[in-house]
């Protein structure tokens, strides 16, 4: 997989470099902005109130 | 000839399969395990860091409103609320995390700006400044500022101070559930009988999530209110915050 994005990649090893570089930042601002904000509240890590369990999130 | 050569290839064909499959995987694995490392990061790091900004740019607004001198109309009522930007800070030296902004309701959406929420259901909470209730809060104990991880350093006596725009609120703790069911709503009833409490009084309850970086229980702390201080022209604090 990243055997094969690398070879797709344009240019010598720098610029594949750098543009990997970039990708990889790209997903974690994804990752970051996108992708755990939504995660998140579905992953029983972090209620903190009591409630009655009725299935509403306190 | 041609046999031989076939017999010979066919076993390398299927390897070289098995070995793409298998460096495929180990390739989905280790992405795995970068995004899993990348959330627990998410979550203890940038959630506060995001978190804290939220705070300390809601606090100060509400610290401006308050140097403001009251308008007539909006402000007219003793204690006059204003629910969106906060109602107050909350001091409690023993957690060492500064002021935390009190603000209406204990939903994520309130919660994740780092501040703590006072319960409006299942249990709507009573304010300070009621004749009796139990002013219940919320917060974070990992991650959106965090402003409840140290409550296991609050120990019976400790101080917890609420300020408002014109008023100290000093309670004092006096009984601690260290671990009860997140079901157990009856820890922030008007006369929390849990604490030993039995007769209406002006209460204050602080809940968060144990143990640290999970949910699975209830970290409930008491405290009694046992006096009120005017806020001077200086907003001198309290001396157990001093």
């Amino acid at each position: 997989m990243y055997g094969w994005i690398w070879r797709q990649l344009p240019g010598n090893a720098w610029v594949r470099a750098l543009i990997s570089l970039v990708l990889v930042l790209a997903v974690v601002y994804v990752l970051f902005q996108y992708v755990f904000p939504w995660a998140e509240p579905l992953l029983p890590f972090n209620d903190v109130t009591v409630d009655e369990g009725s299935g509403a999130t306190p | 000839m041609s046999r031989s050569r076939r017999r010979a290839a066919a076993p390398t064909g299927n390897r070289s399969v098995l070995a793409g499959f298998l460096s495929l995987l180990g390739e989905f694995l280790i992405t795995l395990g970068l995004v899993l490392a990348l959330f627990v990061a998410y979550s203890l790091w940038w959630t506060n860091v995001l978190a804290d900004r939220q705070a300390s740019a809601r606090g100060d607004e509400v610290r401006q409103l308050w140097t403001r001198p009251p308008t007539a109309g909006a402000q007219a009522a003793p204690g006059a609320l204003d629910t969106q930007g906060g109602v107050g800070f909350l001091h409690v030296p023993a957690m060492r995390n500064g002021e935390v902004l009190v603000k209406r309701g204990t939903a994520p959406d309130v919660l994740n700006d780092g501040v703590a929420g006072y319960y409006t259901e299942p249990v709507k909470a009573g304010l300070p400044w009621d004749a009796s209730g139990n002013f219940s809060l919320a917060a974070h104990r990992d991650g959106h500022g965090a402003k409840f991880h140290n409550i296991d350093k609050v120990k019976n006596g400790d101080a917890v101070v609420f300020e408002t725009r014109d008023t100290w609120y000093v309670y004092k703790v006096f009984a601690e559930l260290r671990q009860t069911s997140k079901y157990n709503v009856d820890v922030i009833s008007a006369v929390p009988k849990e604490s030993g409490k039995t007769a209406p009084g002006r209460y204050i309850t602080l809940t968060t999530c144990t143990p640290v970086y999970t949910s699975k229980y209830r970290y409930i702390v008491w405290g009694e209110l046992v006096r009120t201080e005017k806020v001077d022209a200086k907003r001198t604090p309290p001396a157990e915050l001093r």
